[in-house]
């Protein structure tokens, strides 16, 4: 089989579709089987003079120019709509310039870009819900441990509880909260709860204290962990003052009057996630156990300290002696009050 | 709870040669095809994936609302329904999806009957 044959027969079978027409009066020479397929006779199509029509001048000046033309039209042969890459060349056959047209189907091509498209769509917005979603577990997350401790959980994915040695302890508690939960309903109770917690949080964030957690109606906040804080037992003699003063206030305009004792304490304390699945930040350690004590030893909407608070305490608070207490588990043990700052227009009834 | 037929055949990989055999199927039959012979190729596809993908379990939600909708006007019958009903089993079989699964999906599409037949169809 000679070359010529070979090409001819190539030309016959292949799927892209070639014609060659003169550039002069576009009077078609040769059109290849794929070509008559989608096109049809070039004598009689009235799809091919369509698209002469349609393309003719920017074609002319494209092959002109460059000697080629690139385009894309669409034809419908069937019910299908087929999209055909047209690729025209510029060449010169016996002295003559002729076009070389060459016709690829990229129906297919079309398609999957747009299943692509659709596929990537669904993708980027289920990507964008997880990113939420994530977002709500970390929050949830942060609600319940520091976010140094939560940095730590999430790239190891286990806390190593930490001993902090200085750190202050604030635990409050409301007088008569059991009484008032049990007469009342318990939503109210709830909504109360929620009210002067959200309160407090705001009042330990505004003055770097860590809110650890809340049990029923006892409030627990540290400072100095898991960041080292060298005025940690002033943070939470404000916090605690700011939260008595903020019960006050509310106790003024709300129908429901609350009352706190407050403790502090000051010590070690231990820092790590508890349990596996239900996992909570929680703290122990001397000066937990010292705010609590003191919490229950002290009188309503007062503020119970140890003694060895006081020297930290003294320059920014109103510092009363209570005398030696016998308190459950720690001895007996000299306490201190401590109360808000003195007023500036009487400086001198501290001396 | 196993994970959804989408991830069981393979996930887009496999959809996407379903609604490509799909479309083809629905195009090139006599009985159907002239319904999607004027809808643009790019919405026919986009709806066609994310059906399909739906109907496995995948990411992609189709709401009944939007179904009902895009068939509206279109007057298709029982029969239309029946036919490409079946060339979607046909297409999910091609692609390799065992019977039981095909019974399964064929289950979901029939309840979605009513959104695509015109309410007056025989």
């Amino acid at each position: 089989m000679s070359i010529a044959a070979i090409n001819e027969r190539l030309l016959r079978s292949i799927g892209v579709g070639v014609a060659i027409l003169r550039f002069s009066d576009l009077k078609f020479y040769y059109v290849n089987p794929a070509f008559e397929d989608w096109f049809g006779d070039p004598v009689t199509s009235e799809v091919i003079t369509g698209i002469i029509e349609d393309i003719r001048d920017e074609a002319r000046s494209a092959l002109r120019e460059n000697g080629s033309f690139a385009g894309e039209v669409r034809i419908k042969p069937k019910r299908r709509t087929l999209v055909i890459a047209l690729s025209l060349t510029l060449t010169e056959v016996d002295g003559e310039e002729m076009i070389v047209a060459e016709c690829q189907n990229i129906t297919r091509m079309r398609e999957l870009e747009q299943m692509i498209d659709t596929y990537s769509t669904m993708v980027e917005r289920n990507t964008r819900e997880l990113e939420r979603e994530k977002e709500r577990v970390e929050k949830l997350l942060l609600n319940l441990m520091p976010r140094s401790v939560y940095e730590e959980f999430k790239t190891f994915g286990v806390v190593t509880p930490q001993l902090y040695k200085n750190v202050s302890v604030v635990m409050l508690d409301f007088v008569g909260f059991t009484a008032f939960a049990e007469k009342t309903d318990p939503t109210v109770t709830l909504s109360e709860l929620n009210d002067i917690f959200t309160a407090f949080d705001r009042i330990t964030e505004q003055f770097g204290c860590e809110r650890i957690k809340t049990i029923g109606d006892a409030y627990l906040g540290v400072s100095g962990m898991p960041e080292a804080a060298p005025d940690h037992a002033t943070v939470v003699a404000n916090c605690a003052i700011r939260f008595l003063r903020y019960l006050e206030r509310r106790n003024q305009s709300h129908q429901y009057k609350w009352e706190a004792r407050i403790g502090l304490g000051t010590g070690a304390v231990v820092g790590s996630v508890v349990g596996i699945q239900k996992y909570v930040y929680d703290v122990f350690g001397p000066a937990v156990n010292m705010a609590a004590r003191l919490q229950v030893a002290a009188k309503p909407m007062q503020i119970v300290a140890p003694e060895s608070m006081k020297f930290d305490l003294i320059d920014a608070f109103q510092i009363s002696d209570l005398g030696a207490h016998d308190i459950k588990g720690l001895g007996e043990m000299p306490l201190i009050s401590v109360s808000g700052h003195m007023p500036t227009s009487s400086p001198t009834t501290r001396f | 709870m196993s994970g959804t037929l989408f991830e069981k055949y393979g996930g887009f990989k496999t959809v996407s040669r379903i609604v490509m055999t799909f479309y083809d199927m629905v195009l090139d039959d006599d009985a159907v095809g002239h319904v999607f012979e004027n809808t643009d190729m790019a919405k026919l596809v986009d709806h066609q994936t994310k059906f399909v993908a739906s109907l496995l379990g995948g990411p992609a939600s189709f709401s009944d609302e939007r179904l009902e909708q895009v068939h509206a006007h279109l007057g298709i019958s029982h029969s239309d329904f029946d036919i490409v009903a079946g060339l979607l089993g046909d297409a999910l079989a091609e692609h390799g999806m065992e019977p039981a699964d095909i019974r399964a999906v064929a289950q979901t599409v029939e309840t979605k009957r009513t959104l695509v037949v015109a309410r007056d169809a025989a």
